[in-house]
């Protein structure tokens, strides 16, 4: 039997994240717990939290899991896991353990989709260097799949969305566009190449990024998933205190994704992370409508969006193509605090 | 005139075959899309708002009847100034919110009620803390009508950060479509969560 786990979905991947607005809103009413060891919680809307277990060991606790963003049962697990992982690389830790989560109907489909989702996930676990050892798994429809990781960091080495200054450039390193291929795909008007090479980039792990990260000591940085890129930044401005510029013609996109947008392919999740940021953004009066949205898509598994410094963003870059991340661009700047904590250029 | 029919297609399916329509159209054609997909609707009136496309809706039994007229510009919706602005001092607020059900305070004498509720609402202006939201339901969105004599009151407090939320259901029966001169026009999910949220909820 061929199975196609895309007909079971309407919101595949990062896509089918609770809106930030909504989040934001019940986050206010859930008491924090204090304590000195607790170093990154959600206060910072971060990607993980960071636990001190003594002064040269904490622990990165991050989870994701999500519906599936493609037909294959083993792709879709590779990409689930390597965002799930994602999380531990953007906040300069390294991921060690993790347990699957899984819903899956086991009366709806044979149980090898199943396998190969584990195995798509195992497989990328172990590219990461990261042991599964364990998960749990309850009937549910549609399925979804990821881990929960932890990573081992040192407490003076994290890297949050709250060390951004003003001046830094902001370097993404994978190319924006998921959530607009992926809902082409889904109504049959994406291009196989645009679909494929949306692929490509969520399986790819966010660890070579990482490791030029922490080569070059850099405090704040994130990586691009359900908020979409403008989400993401804003929430990296405000819990840094500065504001972001980002020039949207410098963002890299996936191959045909602002054509996909001028059609009209955008999907329902752009639209509720606008309503979230277009409040906190300024959005340049020429600012092209389909670049806005862009901005606005939801992605999965996405780059990491990095502040550099400006003495080592040129080399810092050379790195990362160097690595094999070549569509790695720098697409904006931090700057002091602004009225508004994000402005959108052309 | 022609009609573009997407009832049962999901975002973002109607919003292609919506910017299709509005490319195939000569200048100033009018034309209609039909979905019956709430997300859909408010996901296609976003886009013509912020593409300045002129559009009226009509709703009728769960579907919503945009009708488009091609290449108009209506009042822009995206000016500058609209982002620019500098945010006021951020004022305190409460954990609670109020609900205007009516455009009256209390039972009794309808030209009092009036009165009351006016008087409410200037007084909530020098509370130490206001409210996290206010919404507007039923005959309360008359409130924000541009006739409405509490009108600027109320625009004060969005000035001064107060979230006010007018249920465009209501807004619609009332046949006060463009009319509003504050507030945010929502839908049912939204003033539920607002409401179910809300550490407390006060009833003028």
């Amino acid at each position: 039997m061929e199975v196609d786990l895309l007909q079971m979905v309407e919101n595949g991947g990062c896509s089918a994240k609770i809106s930030p607005r909504q989040l934001e809103e019940i986050l206010k009413y859930l008491p924090l717990p204090d304590d000195p060891d607790i170093l990154v919680n959600i206060d910072t809307h971060d990607d993980a939290g960071v636990f001190r277990v003594n002064d040269t060991l904490a622990l990165v606790l991050t989870t994701d899991f999500f519906p599936p963003v493609c037909s294959d049962p083993y792709e879709f697990g590779q990409i689930a896991a390597a965002n799930s992982i994602s999380d531990v690389y953007a906040m300069g830790g390294d991921p060690v353990v993790a347990l699957n989560i899984m819903m899956f109907p086991s009366s709806k489909l044979p149980m090898e989709a199943y396998a190969g989702i584990l195995k798509g996930g195992y497989d990328k676990a172990a590219e990461a260097g990261v042991r599964i050892i364990g998960g749990h798994t309850i009937d549910d429809f549609p399925p979804k799949y990821g881990l929960a990781v932890v990573g081992y960091i040192h407490p003076e080495n994290i890297i949050t969305n709250a060390g951004v200054r003003p001046g830094d450039y902001l370097v993404l390193t994978k190319p924006v566009g998921t959530g607009i291929i992926l809902a082409g795909q889904r109504l049959g008007i994406a291009l196989p190449d645009d679909v494929e090479e949306a692929k490509r980039q969520m399986k790819i792990l966010n660890r070579s990024a990482a490791e030029i990260m922490k080569k070059y000591k850099i405090r704040g940085a994130t990586d691009i998933t359900g908020f979409g890129l403008a989400g993401h930044a804003i929430k990296m401005a405000s819990a840094s205190g500065v504001s972001l510029t980002i020039s949207m013609k410098q963002v890299p996109l996936i191959g045909n994704t602002y054509r996909l947008s001028e059609d009209g392919c955008i999907p329902g999740a752009a639209f509720r992370n606008l309503d979230y940021t277009g409040e906190k953004t300024l959005f340049a009066s020429d600012l092209d409508y389909n670049l806005k949205m862009i901005a606005c898509d939801a992605q999965t598994s996405g780059g990491l969006l990095m502040s550099v410094p400006e003495e080592i963003v040129s080399q810092l870059l050379g790195d990362l193509h160097a690595s094999g991340l070549a569509d790695s661009a720098i697409i904006g700047r931090a700057t002091e605090k602004k009225p508004k904590l994000l402005q959108l250029d052309n | 005139m022609k009609i573009v029919d997407t009832c049962g297609q999901k975002c973002p399916a109607p919003l292609i075959a919506t910017r299709r329509a509005i490319r195939e159209a000569g200048p100033g054609e009018v034309f209609e899309v039909i979905t019956d997909n709430l997300t859909s609707f408010n996901n296609l009136s976003r886009f013509l708002k912020d593409n300045n496309t002129d559009f009226s809706v009509s709703e009728v039994q769960g579907k919503w009847n945009l009708r488009i007229t091609q290449g108009t510009v209506a009042e822009s919706y995206t000016k500058p100034q609209d982002y620019c602005s500098t945010p006021p001092a951020a004022f305190p607020k409460g954990n609670f919110i109020i609900v205007f059900s009516s455009d009256r305070m209390g039972e009794g004498s309808e030209e009092l009620g009036h009165l009351l509720a006016g008087n409410f609402i200037k007084a909530v202006k020098d509370l130490d803390l206001l409210p996290a939201k206010i919404i507007l339901y039923n005959k309360g969105v008359t409130l924000v009508s541009e006739e409405s004599p509490v009108l600027e009151n109320l625009k004060d407090l969005a000035r001064m950060g107060v979230e006010i939320l007018v249920c465009a259901t209501c807004v619609n029966y009332y046949k006060l479509e463009g009319k509003t001169a504050t507030g945010i026009l929502s839908n049912m999910f939204v003033i539920a969560q607002a409401m179910a949220s809300a550490g407390n909820i006060v009833r003028p």
